[in-house]
């Protein structure tokens, strides 16, 4: 591998695409959109005491959004596009390997993708200004946004190096980034839903109908008072045990589905912010809440005795269950690097010269 | 120039300098392109690839340039495998295709800077390369146009300074005269004899034969994916060749008759085409001799020539394997000495 050489494959690809006067006008279609979303954002997100990390968020997602639909084009038709041009072989028959021609074309492709990240940054700065987001959050959202461009940016030079067809693997960048972003969320769904587990619940009832009288019984652990004028003194009578059983969805052995998706693992790795009550304060918390409260087992035993004294049901906050749950973002990242890996590894082996088998149709030069 | 001579075996041992191809096959699924070639271009010497549209001639040299993996056989450039040490060969050879693809938004001088970078040479060495080059191939007015706006043989003058950035001790190129005009066609002549000259190895594939024939040393013949036994190219080579006779003031059947009385051949033996008479020569040496009985006879013989260029009339003959169109024999008039001889190869 070579500095020199992988620089000049990288500056190669750049100098192409700011050449051509349609990466400006995406660019300028893009901070359109941004001043759209930023302008919205501050509207809707107005009442709320501070706003600032809620529009933060939102801009981030939208970036995300945006990039999410832009890279693939980018980078989706990098090796068979050149292949089509004939400038791929003139590339190959120098002293660059194949792996420096991949490496540099996704790292062309990170990089034009880095423009939209910049472009970016000012409604950021924006959002930051008006009170929200602290530097842990931007630092971390940045991060993730950065990682994200450029998967999206290897998933697209491999699948231009694997398929033949331009137009064929600029689709298919489209369908395994959807297969990221919505998929997950299907499979997640369909297959949570799929795996289902019995619960039992156990029921005992206070039996009123052997009580007549004007005041009604204090239920176990009640105290009469002015508020609650029960009658202590009355011997209660408890019905039946009744049980019975319906399904619940195991989210919490799907979970880790979901982490695939970019906004998932974008919204899992931000440190959150709460309100007094536990309460997240942006939409990264919110989703975050969300995955993380999947994770909990539901419980297959429930007991409800109207008989024994009553337990104020502590249910947890979302403060309290993001604390206790696994974080998943790493498995998410873990899951999209070996995915990109794989593929570009399976491009490599299709672009390698000496070229032995052909993809049908396929020309060398 | 001489007469290029078949370039195919004897074989040669793998080390020499120059390319050396033995028993290559190659296919593309059911497409058998290449199915037995072996051939040995010699350094110092330029080497004419010959052989019709789809006879394997490009497949053959990717092969050669290590982008192509041959199924089968041995290919050293220059003593290097290409399929072992690719990065080896690739500093040593230099190639141009056929279909140049350039890029389109950087200029002449981009292109050539890039390709220099690519193969390793520090920036203001790559820039003097590329200035040099570009003075080379006559494209420094166009240095810094984007190479859309090149035409298609200003595309084929930059792909052949691509081809020689890094100094190749061997050259590949496939059709490299294809869009030039004349004065370019005779530059790349000249670049070609220079380049051998300094001992380096030249390969060349071109359908314009006459223009082969007048750069080429050796000819190497590709028919249908294998190159043609050296034997078959002798005998072809030596078949009876047409050759255009025209008299001053005598135009057609008379002229005929008078050419066939000074040559003692019957009329039938003695064709007609346009205002030239076309008569068949087994030999340079019954040529020679024919023109000194025209003279002798008092005939105005203005124009003397073989009517087809050496390598056009092998590959003809070559091409569907029908034997040779010239008149049937006899034989014109040929000196004692060189009729056992002919009768022998053919």
């Amino acid at each position: 591998m070579s500095g020199q050489r992988l620089g000049t494959i990288i500056g190669l690809e750049l100098t192409q695409r700011t050449r051509s006067v349609a990466w400006y006008v995406l660019l300028g279609v893009f901070a359109l959109l941004l001043v759209i979303v930023t302008a919205l954002s501050f509207l809707a997100w107005g009442s709320v005491p501070q706003p600032g990390a809620a529009i933060y968020s939102t801009i981030v997602y939208i970036t995300l959004l945006l990039i999410v639909l832009v890279s693939p084009t980018l980078s989706g038709n990098a090796i068979n596009g050149d292949r089509d041009a004939a400038t791929l072989a003139p590339v190959q028959v120098t002293l660059a390997t194949t792996a420096e021609i991949l490496l540099g074309k996704v790292l062309a492709a990170w990089i034009t993708g880095l423009a939209f990240v910049a472009v970016a940054l000012p409604f950021l700065v924006v959002a930051t200004l008006a009170g929200g987001g602290s530097p842990s959050t931007i630092t971390v959202s940045l991060l993730v946004l950065v990682f994200e461009v450029g998967i999206i940016a290897a998933i697209g030079v491999a699948l231009s190096g694997i398929l033949s067809r331009p137009l064929f693997s600029v689709a298919t960048t489209y369908l395994v980034v959807m297969a990221l972003v919505v998929g997950t969320v299907i499979a997640f769904a369909l297959v949570g839903f799929t795996v289902r587990s019995e619960v039992t619940t156990h029921y005992r009832s206070l039996d009123y109908g052997e009580y007549t009288g004007d005041t009604y019984p204090c239920a176990p652990g009640e105290e009469p008072s002015d508020m609650n004028p029960c009658d202590d003194d009355v011997e209660l009578s408890c019905g039946e045990w009744t049980t019975s059983t319906y399904e619940v969805p195991r989210f919490d052995h799907v979970w880790w589905l979901l982490a695939a998706n970019p906004f998932v693992i974008l919204a899992d790795a931000t440190p959150t912010q709460f309100d007094p009550n536990g309460y997240p304060r942006d939409l990264f918390g919110q989703i975050k809440f969300g995955v993380r409260a999947a994770q909990q087992a539901p419980e297959l035993e429930n007991r409800y005795d109207d008989c024994a004294p009553y337990r104020e049901g502590d249910s947890p906050t979302p403060r309290e269950v993001i604390d206790q749950s696994t974080p998943s973002w790493f498995v998410g990242m873990s899951l999209q690097l070996l995915l990109a890996a794989g593929l570009l590894w399976w491009a490599w082996a299709r672009t390698r010269t000496p070229a032995g088998r052909l993809p049908s149709g396929t020309r060398i030069a | 120039m001489t007469t290029p001579g078949p370039a195919v075996a004897p074989p040669a041992s793998a080390g020499e300098p120059g390319i050396v191809v033995q028993g290559v096959r190659r296919a593309f699924g059911p497409v058998q392109a290449v199915r037995s070639v072996s051939l040995h271009a010699r350094s110092g010497r330029v080497t004419g690839l010959v052989g019709p549209n789809g006879s394997g001639k490009t497949t053959l040299l990717l092969m050669l340039a290590s982008l192509l993996a041959p199924d089968d056989g041995v290919i050293r450039i220059d003593g290097i495998d290409p399929v072992a040490d690719p990065q080896a060969a690739r500093a040593r050879l230099g190639w141009m295709p056929d279909s140049l693809g350039a890029w389109n938004a950087l200029s002449s001088r981009e292109t050539l800077v890039v390709t220099a970078r690519l193969y390793g040479m520090p920036k203001p060495e790559a820039s003097a390369r590329a200035d040099a080059l570009l003075a080379d191939v006559g494209l420094v007015e166009l240095a810094d146009a984007p190479a859309r706006v090149l035409s298609r043989g200003q595309k084929q003058r930059l792909g052949l300074a691509r081809a020689l950035v890094h100094d190749p001790r061997v050259l590949l190129l496939d059709e490299p005269a294809s869009g030039l005009d004349p004065q370019a066609r005779i530059d790349l002549r000249l670049l070609l004899r220079r380049f051998a000259a300094e001992g380096r190895t030249v390969l060349v594939s071109s359908h314009i034969l006459s223009e082969l024939e007048e750069v080429a040393d050796d000819a190497v013949f590709l028919l249908a994916g294998a190159t043609v036994d050296p034997a078959r190219v002798e005998a072809a080579a030596r078949r009876a060749r047409p050759w255009r006779v025209r008299l001053a003031t005598v135009e057609g059947a008379a002229a005929v008759e008078r050419v066939a009385a000074a040559l003692g051949v019957p009329v039938e033996a003695v064709g007609v085409d346009r205002r030239d008479v076309v008569v068949s020569f087994e030999s340079d040496e019954d040529a020679g001799a024919a023109l000194r009985d025209l003279v002798t006879k008092g005939l105005d013989v203005v124009e003397f020539a073989a009517a087809q260029g050496s390598l056009e009339r092998t590959f003809l003959d070559l091409g569907d394997g029908r034997p040779p169109q010239a008149p049937p024999p006899p034989p014109a008039s040929a000196p004692p000495a060189a009729a056992p001889e002919n009768g022998a190869a053919s």
